[in-house]
């Protein structure tokens, strides 16, 4: 009765695997930060890790479009790959995986340029347009996805800086979405936003899952549960559990992932 | 689940919640009891009490709905605590029934005393009910234990009063046919060897939801029916 296929918006459907991790591991340093982790992440579906401070969901967030790289004491290994390439194959330019990779951080974090600016500087830097009206039309449409075009259309010339905090936001994941990314990584998008704005970029998310599949890392376990149809549950640095979000919140084989979910201590 | 949660305070709330079923649940044992010695040892007093005694476990079934949809607005419970919560509210509202067929068993019992009685027929009720008591005090206990295994056994207990009722639908037939004046008598019994058979279904109910709680599935062998007078039909012999 609770497990009937399709019988909610919330049923995973069968797509396929966009990465699949293999037995990853990262240190820092001397430090484990994440234990041989193996993990499929599927198409067009929103995937969010949860766990404690310290867990590695972030870590392993970072992993996936190698913003480790620029950590130096952190060291990668294990297997990555997207669409069955390995995205840490020397041949691999980061630059042009994170085009396919896009992040979206905790704190909106535009550019200190104008709106237009702030989205046409992905497609810009990486060659996407050939003309002011193909870049004209994709900030539009970036602009669009992001719900943010209504609010900003009539000034497109001001600074990005000046809009509020849920503005920001959306205007970071405009800035994202421009190049046409095949992923989308989003580490505590809302943690900064107030409730309203919360509420609109988790309808975006909802939305942009039918173009792209999205990882979100959130502290907030009711936004795991309202956004994503797989939740994957990090402790300690390793992955604990990994299966349907309506599984983890009603019934979770492990009891690390029992305690943490329902606020025991563990 | 034995530990804690880190607000202490959503633990209160649970333990307050489950200390009303276990007092509902101990008033309808009572109801039960009282309402089939009333019978047996024709106690109009008795009788009387168990029916206003009702209106209690009417009131604690509403005091769970309400707290339970506190603690879903304020807590947000997941896991074992969304269970906990969603199988409180089916136990409430399973107990209520029970306790509503025990209030129907003194009111016909109030009618019954009139009459002379059917031979028998009382002590083999009060043996029921007895039976079903005993069944909703395991499920309880199963309920407060988290024991899955005793909630099995009572799904699979609850054919023994299946079996009870078919017995004396039997009888009760045979005396309608032996004596009219049995039928006004006879079809008050019936109502109640039926309700206190359909008590054991709600303990069954009960019993299912306390599988659900412990290990997050519903029960999977479908229970086996032990009720077969609706296909039973009785023709006169002459």
């Amino acid at each position: 009765m609770y497990d009937t296929p399709n019988s909610t918006e919330a049923s995973v459907s069968q797509t396929h695997i966009k990465i699949a991790a293999r037995g990853v591991q990262v240190h820092y340093g001397e430090k484990h930060a994440l234990k041989d982790v193996d993990v499929d992440i599927l198409d067009k579906t929103v995937t969010a890790f949860i766990g404690p401070s310290g867990c590695g969901k972030s870590t392993f967030l970072r992993c996936l479009n190698r913003m480790n790289d620029t950590v130096s004491v952190a060291r990668v290994s294990g297997e990555i790959l997207l669409d069955g390439e390995d995205i840490y194959d020397k041949r691999v330019d980061p630059v042009q995986l994170r085009a396919k990779v896009g992040m979206v951080f905790q704190k909106p974090n535009p550019f200190p340029k104008s709106i237009y600016d702030n989205v046409a500087y992905g497609p810009r830097i990486h060659g996407l347009t050939k003309s002011k009206a193909e870049l004209d039309e994709i900030v539009e449409t970036s602009l669009k996805k992001a719900a943010l075009w209504n609010e900003v259309k009539d000034r497109l010339q001001e600074t990005g800086t000046g809009l509020s905090g849920g503005q920001q936001q959306r205007l970071c994941i405009a800035r994202a979405v421009a190049t046409a990314p095949e992923v989308l990584l989003m580490d505590e998008p809302c943690s900064a936003l107030d409730p309203i704005a919360t509420a609109q970029v988790e309808e975006l998310i909802d939305e942009l899952r039918s173009t792209f599949s999205v990882v979100i890392v959130t502290h907030s376990m009711q936004q795991a549960a309202r956004v994503s149809q797989k939740t994957a549950f990090f402790h300690l640095g390793n992955l604990v559990e990994y299966d349907a979000t309506q599984t983890i919140f009603t019934n979770p084989k492990d009891p690390r992932t029992e305690s943490y979910i329902t606020g025991r201590i563990g | 689940m034995t530990q804690e949660h880190i607000q202490s305070v959503f633990d209160r709330d649970l333990e307050a919640i489950q200390a009303h079923i276990i007092r509902m649940g101990g008033l309808v044992e009572e109801a039960i009891l009282d309402a089939s010695k009333s019978l047996e040892e024709r106690d109009m007093e008795l009788a009387t009490r168990v029916r206003d005694n009702d209106s209690a476990i009417d009131g604690l079934e509403e005091l769970v709905n309400d707290e339970c949809a506190r603690l879903i607005a304020l807590r947000a419970p997941t896991a074992v605590d969304l269970r906990l919560a969603l199988t409180v509210m089916k136990v409430a509202g399973n107990l209520e029934r029970i306790g509503d067929y025990a209030k129907n068993m003194a009111k016909r019992t109030g009618v019954l005393i009139q009459m002379t009685p059917v031979n028998g027929a009382h002590a083999a009720l009060r043996r029921m009910a007895r039976e079903v008591q005993g069944l909703l005090k395991d499920a309880l206990d199963a309920f407060i234990q988290r024991d899955a295994e005793l909630a099995r056994d009572v799904i699979r207990r609850d054919r023994d009063i299946d079996q009870m009722y078919n017995a004396l639908f039997r009888e009760f037939l045979t005396f309608m046919m032996e004596d009219p004046r049995n039928i006004t008598p006879c079809m008050h019994l019936h109502f109640i060897a039926k309700n206190t058979e359909r008590m054991g279904d709600h303990v069954t109910s009960i019993a299912e939801q306390v599988v659900y709680l412990v290990t997050g599935e519903r029960p999977d062998d479908v229970r086996p029916k032990g009720d077969t007078t609706s296909t039973l039909a009785f023709h006169q012999e002459d």
